[in-house]
């Protein structure tokens, strides 16, 4: 057993089948054809030359050992291979060689070649050695479809090639998978999204021989399917809503991904999707649209890190898309180049450096997208996403509603409001002491901050520096608990206008802007605030507070809001915060208070802070109250005495206040945000071309500081070339990528689709199509697939059309001892795919199934929950500029939002996604790993996501699964699943339930502690104790195997 | 356990096995199957690379005390007595030489050259010198060895700290901790092979920002990334079971779980189930373990003592040394701290003491705890950040906001415990601390010593990237550093 559990932190055993799929076992060719007896050159040979030998004796001309060379035919026949004979071929006499001196290859390469390898070598070499050309960089042709014995299989093309294979493996294809399973496959293929029961029942109980085919065509028309497809993009593509370098502060460049969405929407061929990503700008006529997909190489990394040094940066981000671009549309690791020539395939580091060369001429800057301000070039624009229009008609609608409904708060609630708030304006300042608290010290480490204190226990910043000190301070005896703390400020005469602050005589004068207060209690005296020991403030008060400054703002962490007391600044004021709980100080006596002054948004570089303050403890109860002025004279009148307008100011004010209605103005403010998104013009980083283009060098060992030769644009040697007179710039790369010429793009892209489809792609390295890739599998379908897809004019939905009709795609994934015994991966294709799903779709599904998902396309980014402070104890808040120092949660819709909305910090991705293998998109991504480890089990048991999912779900369980327990358990499996429970899962099923009912029969304050997760209503209708359990139930199905897999 | 599925896992296995990817890649995989192979059983012959076999392991685990920021070598552990007579003089060009500095001084008239603030002293038998800021740490002088050589091109925060966390100041390679998972394993069941505990300076607030790709798996598999140990309810994320299910209503619920799971992998025979179902198992376990580890309340009085106040105080560096020997303790192969604040670019004076009294005690006592415990034979503890600082003065001199800037060139760490040299100090810098003399140590040939220590050869541990045989030491030569191994 021990073995077994160990497994666990390994990257689990059996994932390792998915895993090494695309990882470590990249190298290992599908198991051999039983028949075939012939030495295939391109699958047998060139990989293993590739891997053993071509690192000394390859392309690299500088380290070649022995001036030979085994990547051209040229020079592995010049002088060690004789075609069939061995006893003459060097290359099999060194090979086999024991002698230290001769043996090939040699034992501090570290590589060894193994007893198989030698046996291949041989046979090649008796079989007259014959020799190819790496096949990727041959132009692909359309083969004849080669024969086959079981000609009832084939639906198209495709199934030829598969089934020929098999044959010849003595395979024989599975069964075509069942309706239920392949509905399921469809859905969470196409859209990332499972099919509620509704759409499952629909195709199964469909007699429509062209069903199936309809389906296909009704899936690929949604948004869902573009909003898949996109999120793959995004990958490759790096996209990320942060700078990712050093302080990793935001950007914004939602808006290149509504453009993505948009192109696969519209389906947009794939040889214009790829050029005006590429070269949009350069287009005739250019539409501002076009300019925008541009941002595909603008998406890498950038820093603004002080004392780098920005021609450095520029190479860097250069490089970044040389790689990116290589990678992506040709399968190439050109970035192997940038140092040295490149070790296995034929790129020269002039090939590295011209490329370089045409994404090394725009406009941009080695430091620069500080504070949440795009780094140029950019441009302001506004989505011209299709569904805008739409949407935006349905936004009215519903804003209307939500401000009807805020229109007319719940009378009944507002009565009990009213009383609460009148005993607590009657409570007001009750027992209220201030407690002189102890100095430790006044620091601001991060700056040349200085401060003083005076004898009265003021903190005195009489020059303005430290924009976010921390003061530390001690509960003197006598003091047992603290209900909260009061900040008083001072007028002081050497302050600008004998005010309580440094504001100028333009902003604020003699006043400050505080745009952020936190506060933690220790035992063990802390200098700075304690990020894990901070009070919750339940309540905060102000003696004055500017309109657009209000108190509550310095709640919020982040820069662009907070508290002023303005234009109030010369007399005393104070701020009162009451902790949700009081602090017991008996064995706890250190408080850490830190302050973060205005200055960013509020005035420039302006310190907008105060000057000289003093921070009290209190107990008892604030004498300051939350309520206006206006709102307590209203309250102050009787009811029945208060004239229209009072009731009506009444009205809004509670409205705006209701807990009840909390959601209702989360959903008002997220669709105001919404409309201006869809309305108005927003900055997006771009490609363009500068008045004076940097010049390129070859850079020795790819340092910025070691040019050497100049290059102008230019493509690989060794691929076509371009046409003549091919003007240098991005847009002729484009045509050169996108000409039939090019070898490598359809195929790429092509592998691609098949991966997406298949967990794998025919070519099982995706991302490296050179010589250390894997050969594909089934070659002769590869190029089949790429000249239909040029052919088809770079029909998106037509080759992924012509896949998913295949009888191939439609197998079922249960395979027979044999077959796993045969053909563990499933590289041959004898039966269907099964993999895990990736972390986006099980989020989703879950947020799909549970009813809560909002299907809103394309926008900004959105923060839906995540664990507390896990980008601040990494970040640079509080002394930066810089945006996305600070996790804010959203609420209402967007906690719900499509994960590929979700605000990615590259510092810090996302959590729940990044457990199940989603990359940091620092650098592009081809093909993401999938593991299975017991962290994934954790987040799908336990995130708050999944567990407001699980009760969402169990309320749809409890209205719209009838009323028995089983009938229940068969809606919850067919609306999860897709398919009725067995009697056996039923059996469980209820068994479960049944105890889990009993339990919170018995533990009420436990059922409605569950109910409580996550900010969605519940339905407070529903028994606790049935809710509870069947949130258990909801949860476990959730957490099946079946439900995150795709089979 | 179903035998038709045990069949099927074990066939998975052997097929995994007789595949054994190149270098230690495939040894790695082999030990997550059979993990009694890397204690030398005779089976294992065939399966290692030679290269790895010939290397007896020093080291089970590492604990790396990262010190985030820059610590100044020049104030901490390199003494030149002779600074003291050059205080105030211009660096010579000479020494200074014609490479890059930073942006934040490279456009300074002078370069001051600045005495170290503190006074030094030679401690314990081997004489070494050691700040007076680090009074602790001056106790545990015949306990380490400190490498004064150390360098790397990088001159700023993110290349530098992504260079020494990974071998390449590249994006996207793998973290140290993360090769190691991948390449040794777990040594226990229930915790993870790799953790990482965060903690911020008091003498500069906020340091330099931390990325996740420092303790990430770059293009290894995720599942070898770092998992982070937090204070608080949660320590390792999502660990806690939601309000209103406890631990028994759970175990019945991951009980029916696995009925429901192992009924799949009846019906389907995907040994992907099984490792799923393992998964929860593996959870439920950590639910206990990771509190348990967390629990400090069965430490002594003298323990705390040791590691001083903060060790009380959830998050603080010295509360993360002490779980680092309760991590040690229970087989973590990788415990890596990060403390933030070194970056003393502005007030030094005032900022350095703070930075060194956050970590001085409890880096001593980890050391002291480990050997008194019997532990630090088998556990290599290091000490260092991602470069050094310059000896030249950033802003005016004797200004109370002077500090220093970068320096990568040459700086100083220290390491101690598995296969390392007891009280000793290797590699030399010219009298300025400026540039190494003797014995260079690059980036590399550290990591290829710290892999060495615990019996990997640096050259066998590869993983497949982009076409290469992707190593920690990358392309370019590393060696290990013999001089400092016991």
């Amino acid at each position: 057993m021990r073995t077994l559990s160990l497994r666990h932190w390994l990257p689990v055993l059996a994932v390792g089948i998915s895993c090494l799929t695309l990882f470590a076992e990249e190298k290992q060719p599908a198991p051999a054809a039983k028949s075939d007896a012939t030495v295939d050159f391109s699958r047998d040979i060139r990989p293993i030359l590739s891997n053993n030998c071509f690192f000394c004796h390859g392309p690299d001309e500088k380290h070649r050992e022995a001036d030979l060379r085994l990547d051209t035919r040229a020079g592995a026949f010049e002088s060690v291979i004789v075609p069939g004979n061995l006893k003459e071929s060097a290359l099999i006499e060194r090979i086999l060689s024991d002698d230290p001196d001769m043996q090939m290859p040699p034992a501090e390469s570290g590589k060894k070649l193994k007893p198989a390898e030698i046996e291949l070598l041989k046979q090649w070499v008796q079989q007259g050695a014959a020799w190819q050309e790496h096949w990727a960089y041959l132009k692909p042709e359309r083969a004849a479809l080669p024969e086959v014995k079981q000609k009832d299989w084939p639906q198209n093309e495709i199934d030829y090639f598969v089934l020929a294979r098999l044959e010849q493996a003595g395979l024989k294809p599975a069964k075509q998978a069942d309706k239920r399973t392949l509905v399921r496959r469809l859905y969470l293929d196409l859209l990332g999204l499972p099919p509620s029961k509704e759409e499952v029942d629909a195709f199964v109980k469909s007699d429509d021989p062209r069903a199936y085919e309809k389906l296909v065509d009704r899936l690929l028309a949604t948004p869902q399917y573009a909003e898949r497809m996109t999120l793959k993009w995004l990958d490759l593509a790096r996209y990320a809503d942060t700078n990712g370098y050093s302080i990793d502060g935001g950007r914004h460049m939602w808006l290149w991904r509504d453009w993505v969405i948009d192109a696969f929407h519209k389906n947009k061929p794939y040889d214009e999707f790829i050029t005006e990503q590429i070269a949009g700008d350069l287009l005739p006529e250019a539409t501002d649209w076009q300019k925008v997909a541009t941002g595909f190489n603008r998406n890498h990394m950038i820093t603004h890190e002080g004392g780098t040094i920005p021609e450095e940066n520029l190479v860097n981000y250069t490089v970044d898309r040389v790689k990116t671009t290589s990678e992506v549309f040709m399968g190439l690791t050109m970035g192997c180049a940038q140092c040295h020539d490149h070790k296995y395939d034929p790129i020269t580091m002039k090939d590295f450096y011209q490329f370089f060369a045409y994404f090394n001429r725009l406009d941009d800057r080695g430091l620069d997208g500080n504070s949440g301000i795009n780094a140029g070039p950019k441009l302001s624009v506004k989505t011209e996403l299709s569904f805008a229009s739409e949407e935006l008609k349905s936004l009215d609608t519903e804003l209307k509603r939500l401000q009807a409904e805020l229109d007319h708060p719940d009378e009944a609630a507002m009565r009990n409001w009213e009383a609460a708030t009148q005993q607590q304006l009657a409570e007001r300042g009750k027992n209220l002491k201030l407690h002189e608290l102890e100095i430790v010290k006044v620091s601001d480490p991060n700056t040349r901050s200085d401060f003083e204190t005076s004898e009265e226990g003021h903190i005195l910043a009489l020059a303005a520096s430290g924009r976010s000190p921390s003061i530390s301070l001690k509960v003197k005896p006598g003091t047992d608990q603290l209900t909260g703390l009061r900040i008083v400020f001072y007028p002081n005469e050497k302050l600008p206008e004998g005010g309580i602050g440094h504001g100028k005589k333009e902003s604020f004068p003699g006043g400050f802007i505080l745009t952020s207060l936190a506060a933690s209690g220790t035992a063990i005296h802390s200098d700075q605030l304690d990020l894990y020991s901070m009070f919750n403030i339940a309540k905060i008060t102000a003696s004055q507070s500017h309109p657009d400054y209000p108190v509550q703002d310095c709640l919020d962490p982040r820069d662009h809001n907070g508290w002023s007391p303005a234009p109030h600044n010369q007399s005393q004021q104070h701020l009162t915060a009451t902790f949700e709980k009081p602090y017991e100080t008996k064995d706890s006596k250190y408080i850490t208070v830190m302050l973060v002054w205005g200055g960013g948004e509020f005035g420039g570089r302006q310190a907008l802070m105060a000057g000289d303050y003093q921070v009290f403890g209190i107990s008892g109860i604030d004498d300051g109250s939350t309520i206006p002025e206006a709102i307590q004279t209203i309250l102050a009148v009787e009811p029945a005495k208060r004239d229209a307008a009072q009731q009506t100011a009444l009205k809004v004010y509670y409205s705006q206040i209701a807990p009840e209605l909390k959601n209702t103005r989360y959903q008002l403010s997220n669709l105001q945000e919404r409309r201006k998104m869809l309305t108005d013009s927003f900055e997006t980083m771009v490609m363009n071309t500068a008045a004076k283009p940097r010049e390129t060098f070859i850079l020795d060992r790819g340092q910025y500081d070691q040019p050497t030769v100049q290059v102008s644009t230019g493509v690989p040697g060794f691929l076509p070339g371009l046409p003549e007179q091919a003007p240098g710039n991005r847009l002729a790369l484009a045509e050169w990528l996108t000409s039939r010429e090019n070898p490598l793009t359809t195929r790429v892209a092509v592998n691609r689709f098949w991966e997406m489809l298949f967990g794998q792609g025919i070519v099982s390295t995706t991302a490296d199509f050179g010589s250390q890739g894997d050969p594909p599998t089934h070659p002769a379908l590869l190029d089949w697939l790429a000249v239909e897809f040029y052919e088809q004019g770079w029909d998106v939905k037509h080759i992924l059309r012509k896949i998913l009709l295949s009888a191939t795609y439609r197998q079922s994934s249960e395979g027979t001892p044999e077959l796993w015994k045969e053909d563990p991966q499933n590289r041959l294709l004898a039966r269907g795919a099964r993999f895990r799903l990736q972390a986006e779709a099980i989020r989703d599904a879950t947020l799909k199934v549970s009813g809560l998902l909002v299907e809103r396309v394309g926008g900004a980014s959105v923060n839906p929950y995540q664990p507390e402070g896990l980008w601040r104890e990494v970040s640079h808040y509080g002394s930066s500029p810089a945006t996305a120092q600070v996790f804010v949660q959203d609420h209402g819709e967007k906690l719900y939002r499509r994960s590929m909305y979700t605000y990615w910090k590259r510092t810090v991705p996302p959590p729940n996604m990044q457990t199940f293998d989603a990359p940091n998109r620092e650098v592009c991504l081809v093909s993401r790993a999938r593991t299975n480890t017991p962290l994934q089990s954790l987040v799908l048991l336990n995130d708050v996501q999944f567990v407001e999912a699980s009760r969402n779900y169990a309320e749809r369980i409890m209205k719209e699964g009838g009323a028995g327990i089983e009938s229940r358990i068969r809606f919850a499996f067919a609306e999860a699943l897709g398919r009725p429970p067995e009697a056996w899962e039923v059996k469980t099923v209820t068994e479960a339930y049944q105890r889990e009912l009993k339990n919170y029969q018995s533990n009420d304050r436990a059922a409605v502690a569950l109910l409580n997760q996550g900010e969605s209503q519940r339905d407070k209708s529903l028994p606790t104790a049935e809710a509870a359990a069947w949130t258990t139930v909801a949860s476990m199905i959730f957490n099946t195997y079946e439900f995150i897999t795709r089979g | 356990m179903d035998p038709v599925f045990e069949y099927e896992r074990i066939v998975t296995r052997r097929t995994l096995l007789s595949r054994s990817a190149r270098g230690i890649g495939g040894a790695a995989l082999a030990s997550l199957l059979q993990p009694e192979l890397f204690n030398g059983s005779a089976q294992a012959e065939t399966t290692i690379p030679a290269g790895v076999k010939k290397i007896a392991p020093k080291a089970k685990r590492i604990i790396y005390l990262f010190q985030s920021g820059g610590p100044s070598h020049v104030d901490l552990f390199d003494y030149k007595p002779v600074l003291r007579e050059l205080h105030g003089s211009n660096l010579p060009d000479s020494v200074k030489g014609t490479q890059r500095v930073t942006g934040m001084t490279a456009g300074q008239k002078s370069f001051p050259v600045v005495a170290p603030f503190w006074e030094m002293k030679q401690c314990g038998q081997h004489q070494t010198w050691i700040s007076e800021r680090l009074p602790y740490t001056q106790t545990i002088a015949d306990d380490i060895t400190i490498v004064k050589s150390v360098h790397t091109e990088a001159i700023n925060h993110d290349p530098a700290i992504t260079f020494i966390n990974t071998g390449s100041q590249q994006i996207g390679h793998a973290s140290l901790g993360s090769w190691l998972s991948y390449g040794l394993g777990s040594e226990n069941e229930n915790l993870p092979a790799y953790m990482v505990m965060l903690s911020q300076g008091t003498g500069k607030n906020p340091g330099q920002p931390l990325f996740d790709r420092l303790w990430g798996s770059g293009f290894l598999p995720p599942s070898h990334q770092g998992v982070k140990l937090r204070p608080g309810s949660s320590p390792v994320l999502y660990l806690s079971n939601p309000a209103g299910i406890d631990r028994k209503q759970r175990r019945k619920l991951l009980d029916d779980l696995a009925t429901l799971n192992r009924g799949q992998a009846e019906e389907i025979g995907d040994p992907e189930i099984q490792a799923r179902i393992n998964s929860y198992e593996m959870a439920y376990r950590m639910q206990t373990s990771v509190p348990g580890l967390m629990d400090l309340s069965g430490e002594t009085e003298q323990t705390f003592e040791m590691y001083g106040p903060e060790a009380r105080k959830p998050g603080s560096f010295a509360a993360n040394c002490l779980l680092a020997r309760r991590m040690s303790e229970r087989g973590v192969r990788f415990v890596q701290l990060f403390h933030r604040g070194w970056d003393q670019h502005v007030s030094i004076k005032s900022q350095l003491p703070n930075q060194c009294q956050d970590v001085d005690q409890p880096s001593a006592a980890l050391v002291k705890d480990l050997k008194q415990r019997g532990l630090l034979d088998e556990t290599l503890v290091i000490w260092g950040g991602e470069f050094g600082r310059t000896v030249y003065s950033q802003g005016a001199i004797g200004s109370p906001s002077a500090g220093r800037d970068h320096h990568g060139r040459c700086f100083s760490i220290w390491m101690a415990g598995g296969g390392i040299k007891q009280g000793y100090e290797y590699g030399k810098t010219d009298d300025f601390c400026y540039n190494i003399v003797e014995n260079p140590v690059h980036i590399r040939d550290m990591n290829a010593t710290i892999l060495h220590c615990l019996g990997i050869d640096h050259r066998r541990l590869t993983y497949p990237y982009r076409g290469l045989d992707a190593k920690l030491t990358g392309v370019e030569e590393a060696h290990v550093v013999k001089g400092i191994l016991s």
